[in-house]
């Protein structure tokens, strides 16, 4: 039963997962040359980059490498360490949350206020807030497991912490983060033996306060349902998402070559962040569109394996952790791609691995440094050593 | 559940399981959706793409140029750059400024204030500079400074040719002459292409060519490169030695009709019209009139002789106190009392013209000057040509037949006049005249019998004969034959005293006409004011320069003719 989730072995018997290493290492190198192919126009018409067509993909590179050399270092530290780190993790990022609020440090860009400026480079706290949220509901669905089942020992507390991790994003805001570490959140809570009945009738209401609160309103349920057809006001709130569409229809199946995508061209905004998908579409067709979905189809997949041999193991906070690791990776993904396809509605989510942003990456590397090393340490105890 | 230690957790497998095969599920939807997108729905998309940045662009056809007859160009289009700029993206020094104002030949002040305006997204800083000034200006490298090509239209010819050819304005379409006249043809049909265009409106990819340009076809004129210029120089040298204000001169080949030489002073040069007058740019040949005063005179000796009730020998009463028509009197200065109607001609006689006039019926007189061409626009094609004045025969009184005789009372245009002439040159047929090359001998309309017509070229050879008006007009080795005019110039209604027209317009060589050269001298005030004496040397050295340049053989001794004795020349009447 628990065969199907694990890869097939090596002769060699590797000691780490090279599959997923090699899928996250190349969702990353795409990332690298797609955000440089949808930058470099913009790039080299903006008197803000100074012309240099080449300063996104310098940007991106340099956060890639030290996502990587962060990566290292997680992977160097046991799967303890970060148990016993996870709350006082998770509070730190929530000081964070709460500075990037103060006027004065939170840097506003668009109306929003989601960024801390540190001189070289600017911090994404909710960024971080993804990862430290996954550690932190795992040692607490560990933690508690005793009394998870019951409302107000088990649910409540996370309910409450929830309550204010979601008022804070609010605030800045950025709903697309906590749209994330919301499903990440109870995801673990569900696979970790939440009452049934409670995460259904969570469902139901965060469901029915959804559609109250779209329905009540013109203008929400426009902001909403505007996504569903973009063609009604395609040079207003459809401009984006017409573009977008416009570029997975130019691309068709095999692409309109590599650094030939038209809608780059000052058309599509964000292309080389939120939609960043649009692009590789057009320039790499459904190929390359197909491709990124098997990849994070594979990350997600190995990600619940590796979660799987941990609880064979009894290793419950490791296994939390890996599949909420999955979840967090996977919705994300999922919702970015959906957004550029016109199926949801536009959020400021990127694509984990892949898309432009210093702190996304490094929290998407480090993400996938604790999958390595939970599958490392399953690895060691298989073969009878300790972790 | 148990109440068991957590170390004893299980974990619910069935909901990983759950959770994993919605997240399949769900890549499968978005795999599905990106197969819809780009494998099912591409046109309806394509489309839309197309809409926001396909655009048509029109390919601008090449003008076509204008040769003289000889295929020497008169009017090219040569490749420019214009010089434009984005205000706000340009960020050069003062000095970088100054040296691209001096190279633009631009005020710096006048620069600075065009690249102040950081609102405006295109504003030209020079437009048609020279290809080398542009590519200095390039090697400056300035930011935000851009050039794109353009044609610009180039005269060779010059203050020469500038009258008849025209010019074009500064998007190339043409303004005047025949740059307007045929600009149809001259300036093509644009094409057009579909390309791609990035949002700030740079093509990136050319799609395809919807309708490929019709480059303009070249004009070939009538105008022979080597007599223009020999009309131009003539003219204009007797402009200045006259101190006239004006001239003009039209040169026709009576057998084809074309226009040989077509000259106008004051010129312009076309190629730089910083500071033009509107007294530069008027052909004056074929757009003013003015009376032609005795020039007209052989009109009226040609209707008596096609009524058989005269011949060239017949005596004409001419008397000492002039003429007495109603209360008004016309005077000759001739002390003769008694011509003969080739002398009429030879020495100009008004009042002879005059007693010929009033024996003929006003309404032969008018059909025959409106046979002639007079009172009708010459059909050159030519913007704005001139028909003058010819009054219906009814209106006419007694006196103002007489006049008409000798050329007051109508106007002409120069081009009009010379047309007429090739009545008397092509025995008895009008040519049609025409600006475009057309070496065929053209088919004429009969005005006046060939027996008519010889006898009055007999009579134009006794004018420029010693004892006739014009003795200057001769030329050595070919016969000519031409008649002067000197008419006052009108002035509020009346004549002016002193301010004349002086003219001439002849035919050569008399055996067997090749051109007629008309020739007028506006407002000589050199003292000179004679027709024989401003107008005709002008028509002796074109004829000359022409005549040798067409390769007409000679019909005449080649004996020097020495210039006139003063008793040799017959005054004129004015």
């Amino acid at each position: 039963m628990g065969a199907t989730y694990v890869f097939a072995k090596d002769a060699a018997e590797p000691e780490y997962d090279r599959s997923l290493a090699w899928a996250g290492l190349l969702l990353m190198a795409i990332g690298v040359v797609m955000v440089y192919s949808a930058s470099i126009a913009t790039a080299e018409a903006s008197r803000y980059t100074g012309a240099n067509a080449a300063y996104f993909l310098l940007r991106h590179a340099l956060f890639l490498g030290g996502a990587l050399a962060t990566a290292l270092v997680v992977f160097l530290l046991p799967v303890r360490f970060w148990q016993k780190a996870a709350p006082l993790g998770f509070l730190a990022c929530l000081a964070l949350l709460v500075l990037v609020l103060v006027p004065g440090i939170g840097r506003e860009v668009n109306g929003a206020r989601r960024w801390l400026d540190l001189g070289a480079f600017t911090l994404q706290p909710s960024e971080l807030v993804k990862l430290a949220v996954v550690l932190y509901a795992a040692d607490y669905t560990v933690r508690k497991h005793a009394v998870l089942k019951s409302f107000r020992r088990g649910l409540l507390p996370m309910l409450a912490v929830m309550m204010f991790v979601s008022w804070l994003l609010l605030r800045e805001p950025d709903f697309g983060a906590l749209v994330v570490i919301a499903v990440t959140t109870f995801g673990i809570l569900f696979l970790g033996g939440m009452n049934g009945r409670h995460f259904t009738a969570l469902v139901a209401m965060l469901g029915i306060g959804f559609a109250l609160l779209v329905l009540t309103s013109e203008y929400r349920m426009q902001r909403i349902f505007g996504f569903m057809d973009p063609w009604t006001d395609p040079f207003g709130r459809g401009y984006q998402l017409s573009h977008a569409l416009i570029a997975f229809g130019r691309g068709e199946f095999l692409g309109v070559g590599l650094g030939a995508s038209v809608e780059k061209l000052f058309y599509l905004p964000e292309a080389h962040t939120d939609f960043l998908l649009a692009v590789i579409a057009e320039e790499l067709g459904f190929i390359g569109v197909a491709a990124v979905i098997a990849l994070f189809a594979w990350v997600v997949l190995r990600a619940f394996a590796i979660g799987r041999q941990a609880a064979l193991r009894d290793r419950h906070f490791a296994a939390l952790a890996a599949q909420g690791l999955g979840i967090w990776l996977g919705f994300q993904a999922l919702i970015n791609m959906g957004v550029n396809m016109g199926l949801l509605p536009t959020k400021g989510l990127t694509l984990p691995l892949m898309s432009f942003g210093g702190t996304g990456l490094i929290a998407n590397s480090v993400a996938l440094a604790l999958l390595l090393r939970i599958d490392w340490e399953n690895r060691q105890l298989a073969r009878g050593l300790h972790a | 559940m148990s109440a068991a230690a957590p170390a004893l957790v299980r974990l619910p497998v069935w909901r990983a399981r759950f959770v994993l095969a919605g997240f399949f599920a769900a890549f499968a939807v978005i795999a599905g959706r990106s197969l819809y997108l780009q494998a099912m729905h591409t046109d309806f998309l394509q489309e839309k793409g197309e809409a926001r940045y396909s655009r048509v662009l029109t390919v601008p056809a090449t003008r076509g140029r204008i040769l003289d007859r000889n295929g020497e160009a008169l009017a090219v289009s040569t490749p420019v750059q214009s010089v434009w700029a984005i205000p706000g993206d340009v960020s050069a020094s003062p000095a970088q400024l100054r040296r691209l104002a001096s190279l633009l030949g631009a005020d710096a002040g006048e620069l600075r204030r065009k690249l102040g305006d950081a609102s405006r997204d295109f504003v030209y800083l020079k437009r048609q500079i020279a290809p080398e000034t542009a590519e200095r200006v390039a090697q400056l490298g300035l930011e935000g400074i851009y050039q794109h090509p353009e044609y610009r239209r180039y005269y060779p010819g010059g203050e020469v040719t500038a009258h008849v050819v025209g010019f074009t304005g500064v998007d190339e379409a043409g303004q005047e002459g025949m740059e307007l006249a045929f600009e149809a043809s001259l300036g093509g049909v644009p094409g057009s292409r579909r390309v791609i265009k990035d949002r700030r409106g740079r093509v990136v990819e050319d799609i395809e060519s919807i309708r490929a340009a019709q480059d303009g076809r070249d004009l070939t004129l009538s105008i022979d490169g080597k007599i223009q210029s020999l009309a131009y120089a003539a003219l204009k040298e007797a402009v200045l030695a006259h101190r006239a204000t004006a001239g003009a001169l039209v040169a026709l080949d009576v057998q084809t009709g074309e226009v040989l030489a077509l000259a106008n002073v004051p010129s312009f040069n076309p190629n730089n019209r910083a500071r033009l007058s509107g007294a530069q740019i008027r052909n004056r040949a074929l757009t003013d009139v003015f009376e032609p005063g005795s020039t007209l005179k052989p009109f009226t000796v040609a209707l008596a002789l096609e009524s058989d009730r005269l011949s060239p020998a017949t005596r004409v009463q001419i008397g000492n106190g002039g003429l007495r028509v109603a209360q008004h009197v016309i005077h000759d200065p001739h002390p003769e009392s008694v011509l003969t109607v080739a002398q009429v001609i030879q020495k100009s006689s008004n009042v002879g013209a005059a007693r010929i006039a009033l024996a003929l019926g006003r309404e032969d007189m008018w059909r025959l000057f409106q046979r002639a061409g007079f009172g009708a626009p010459p059909q050159l094609g030519f913007p704005g040509e001139a028909a003058g004045r010819l009054r219906p025969a009814a209106t006419w009184r007694p006196i103002e037949q007489a006049t008409m005789a000798y050329g007051h009372g109508i106007s002409v245009s120069l081009m009009q006049l010379a047309r007429a002439y090739t009545m008397f040159a092509r025995d008895g047929e009008l040519v049609p005249v025409t600006l475009q090359k057309s070496p065929l001998p053209a088919p004429g309309t009969r005005v006046l019998s060939a027996q008519t017509a010889r006898e009055m070229r007999a009579m134009l050879e006794l004018a420029v004969q010693p004892g006739g008006t014009a003795p200057r007009a001769r030329i050595m080795g070919w016969r000519v034959a031409g008649k002067t005019g000197t008419a006052h110039k009108q002035e509020n209604g009346g004549y002016a005293a002193d301010r004349y027209i002086a003219s001439f317009v002849g035919l050569a060589p008399v055996s067997a006409p090749r051109i007629v050269v008309a020739v007028m001298i506006d407002e000589p005030a050199g003292g000179q004011y004679y027709g024989g004496v401003v107008a005709a040397p002008v028509f002796a050295q074109v004829a000359r320069g022409a005549l040798r340049a067409l390769g007409v053989p000679y019909d005449a001794p080649l004996e020097p003719l020495p210039l006139p004795g003063a008793h040799e020349e017959a005054r004129e009447s004015t």
